[in-house]
């Protein structure tokens, strides 16, 4: 019997409409989610160990 | 917040002629029209009459690095000037797109007060400049444009023909699965 998955377009089109609210903020609000995720990410390269912190700088950083 | 004191530094470069023609570029650009992505640098697109020539024709950046020493920003990180904890990477121009890019630049209001402005590249350049570079991330940035409707497709037709890159377009459409939202032959 083939197995039934459900449709989960609802929840695809729901995170889109989400992504395209996030873009319509304005941009010191945007600026603002930058900082917060800049300082997360320095956070979590700190309490890495240094070899795997070292490798980890520069990636997945945007330019 | 500190990228508003670093954009509000650039400003003043520009207010006392030091950057003569610039733009914000790179993620924080693209964060003026779409959902922000982690960076951790700000990259100024600059004209090359910002540089000082040497009589080799070597091109430097002292004046702005001069500019900012007097402000009191001397320290120096892997990736450019550090300017209110953020690192400035200033790029000269190298491409007829960067040229074109920076002439066509826009001011974006920043917050609520009226005169805040950041000079910032228009979308349809930002998805060209991600074409001409191509990696994971850059062609993420153009889906994210794409799907966030953040940029005039008829305009990045045009930007795009221009500096026949509507091969590289094509190509990217392929690997993105997605159909050419620009339609064009």
């Amino acid at each position: 019997m083939p197995t039934s998955y459900p449709d989960i377009s609802d929840i695809i089109a729901r995170k889109q409409a989400g992504r395209r609210a996030a873009a319509a903020k304005p941009f010191a609000e945007k600026v603002a989610e930058l900082e917060r995720l800049r300082a997360r990410a320095r956070a979590l390269r700190k309490s890495q160990p240094v070899e795997a912190a070292s490798v980890g700088d520069k990636n997945g950083l945007d330019s | 917040m500190a990228l508003d004191k670093t954009i509000a530094v650039i400003n003043e470069l520009a207010k006392s002629s030091v950057l003569k023609n610039y733009a914000i570029a790179g993620a924080v650009a693209a964060a003026a029209y779409v959902q922000s992505v982690l960076t951790e640098d700000l990259d100024i697109l600059i004209a090359v009459d910002n540089l000082a020539t040497r009589p080799s024709g070597l091109l430097l950046l002292s004046p702005i690095e001069d500019a900012l020493a007097a402000m009191g920003y001397t320290e120096r990180s892997d990736v450019g000037v550090m300017v209110e904890d953020w690192p400035v990477q200033f790029i000269p121009v190298a491409s007829d797109l960067d040229v074109e890019s920076l002439q066509e630049a826009q001011d974006v209001r920043f917050d609520a007060t009226p005169s805040f402005l950041a000079r910032v590249l228009r979308p349809e350049h930002i998805v060209a400049k991600a074409l001409t570079v191509g990696r994971f991330k850059d062609l993420d940035r153009i889906e994210s444009f794409l799907d966030q409707r953040a940029v005039d497709l008829p305009r990045l037709q045009a930007v795009l023909s221009r500096h026949e890159l509507l091969a590289p377009w094509k190509a990217f459409c392929l690997q993105a699965g997605r159909t050419d939202p620009l339609g064009a032959p």
